[in-house]
């Protein structure tokens, strides 16, 4: 979960950005890397992509922070930055497989067969995401691991709200269709 | 026979449902096994994707936080000319609001002072008003008014604007002047628009 950074502590650290200060830009990366690099992850499946569209995105944040505007959510803006970043990651890399194996369960201490298990059930999850559409699967992203409300999911990739619901319910509907037996045991 | 509420299960999840449409699958999961279970499934999905982490070979944050900021390049600053521009583009629309409320009151004051001679209001006080049929009303009144405290240069001003007969008192000069600024309006809401889309949609391939 992202610790919260009071409104007026972003602003002014976003205020001190927009001037050039690179410390306070920092900070502000400092705070949201680990959502936005979640969110780009998600969206890869490959983890030295996300490393390379994590970093491209917030460059691209540091480029245009003067475009920001302070009344919107700073992370909602990283979140779109973010998912166009990893979109262009995508398309430049057509073709290569995500790097399942990076991929594991929560679980702390696990036993050998454990291990084996949660790490099977995490590469099907991930296969699961990345063979949603591009489009579809922005929107599972920024909604399961983005936490974003349908506003700021449609907000952050300018389509409308119903469009947001439809692939929504598309995206788990595949999904569900292809987890069916993990949910069962997950259940 | 049962209508059920699978389409709204999800945005229900989500917490996106609220008034009568909330109630209404609350009302119905209370009551429907089928779409129960196929809420529990869709919570389910929601919790086995939210567990399933990456494992710890992302970069950590600190380490990303010092190879960025080491890397960043140069912002390009903006020339000055161009700052000078964006000032003066963010104010036409309190030009344009200014325009409007100058006429709205223009037009309010006219109808007032007009009002007022015809009724007799004015007494021999609104004789100037019959004086000069050169001068519009507003002019004239403006001008008895505070004539003698007005500067030279507002009185100048005064003087184009009479001449010009912009503020007659006319409802359909008055109408097109707003239709005008209405216009003016829309046309820098719309630029505006048209440039916030591009500006803050950093998807730069």
């Amino acid at each position: 979960m992202l610790a919260t950074l009071s409104v007026e502590t972003e602003t002014g650290l976003v205020s001190k950005a927009q001037q050039g200060d690179r410390s306070a830009f920092g900070e502000l990366v400092r705070h949201y890397h680990p959502v936005v690099v979640n969110v780009v992850y998600r969206m890869c499946g490959d983890v030295q992509l996300a490393e390379d569209a994590a970093q491209e995105a917030f460059l691209r944040a540091w480029l245009h922070l003067a475009s920001y505007r302070p009344q919107s959510s700073l992370r909602n803006w990283l979140y779109r930055i973010a998912v166009n970043a990893a979109m262009d990651a995508l398309r430049n890399e057509r073709g290569t497989p995500g790097d399942l194996e990076s991929v594991t369960a929560a679980d702390q201490h696990p036993g050998p067969e454990a291990e084996l298990y949660h790490r099977e059930r995490a590469r099907q999850v991930q296969r699961a995401v990345l063979s949603l559409s591009e489009s579809n699967r922005a929107v599972l992203v920024l909604r399961e691991y983005g936490d974003l409300s349908y506003q700021e999911i449609a907000a952050a990739l300018e389509i409308p709200v119903g469009t947001v619901m439809s692939r929504l319910s598309y995206a788990r509907n595949h999904l569900r269709g292809l987890l069916a037996d993990l949910e069962k045991d997950y259940d | 026979m049962i209508e059920h509420v699978t389409e709204w299960l999800g945005a229900y999840l989500d917490g996106e449902l609220r008034g009568l449409r909330l109630r209404q699958v609350e009302d119905h999961l209370l009551e429907c096994a089928a779409c129960h279970t196929e809420l529990e499934d869709l919570r389910s999905l929601s919790k086995l994707l939210k567990d399933t982490v990456p494992a710890g070979t992302l970069t950590p944050t600190e380490r990303f936080v010092t190879n960025l900021t080491l890397n960043l390049p140069r912002r390009p600053e903006a020339p000055q000319y161009q700052k000078a521009a964006e000032i003066l583009w963010r104010l036409v629309p309190v030009a344009v609001l200014g325009a409007w409320i100058f006429t709205q009151t223009v037009l309010a004051v006219s109808t007032l002072v007009s009002t007022a001679n015809l009724t007799g209001l004015f007494g021999n006080a609104a004789a100037w008003l019959q004086s000069g049929p050169q001068h519009t009303e507003w002019f004239s009144a403006t001008l008895s008014l505070f004539g003698s405290n007005l500067s030279g240069n507002a009185r100048a001003l005064l003087d184009v604007l009479d001449d010009l007969s912009i503020f007659r008192l006319s409802f359909t000069t008055q109408l097109a002047w707003q239709a005008v600024i209405g216009v003016l309006y829309w046309i820098w809401l719309a630029v505006w628009w048209n440039r916030r889309r591009t500006i803050t949609n950093p998807y730069f391939s």
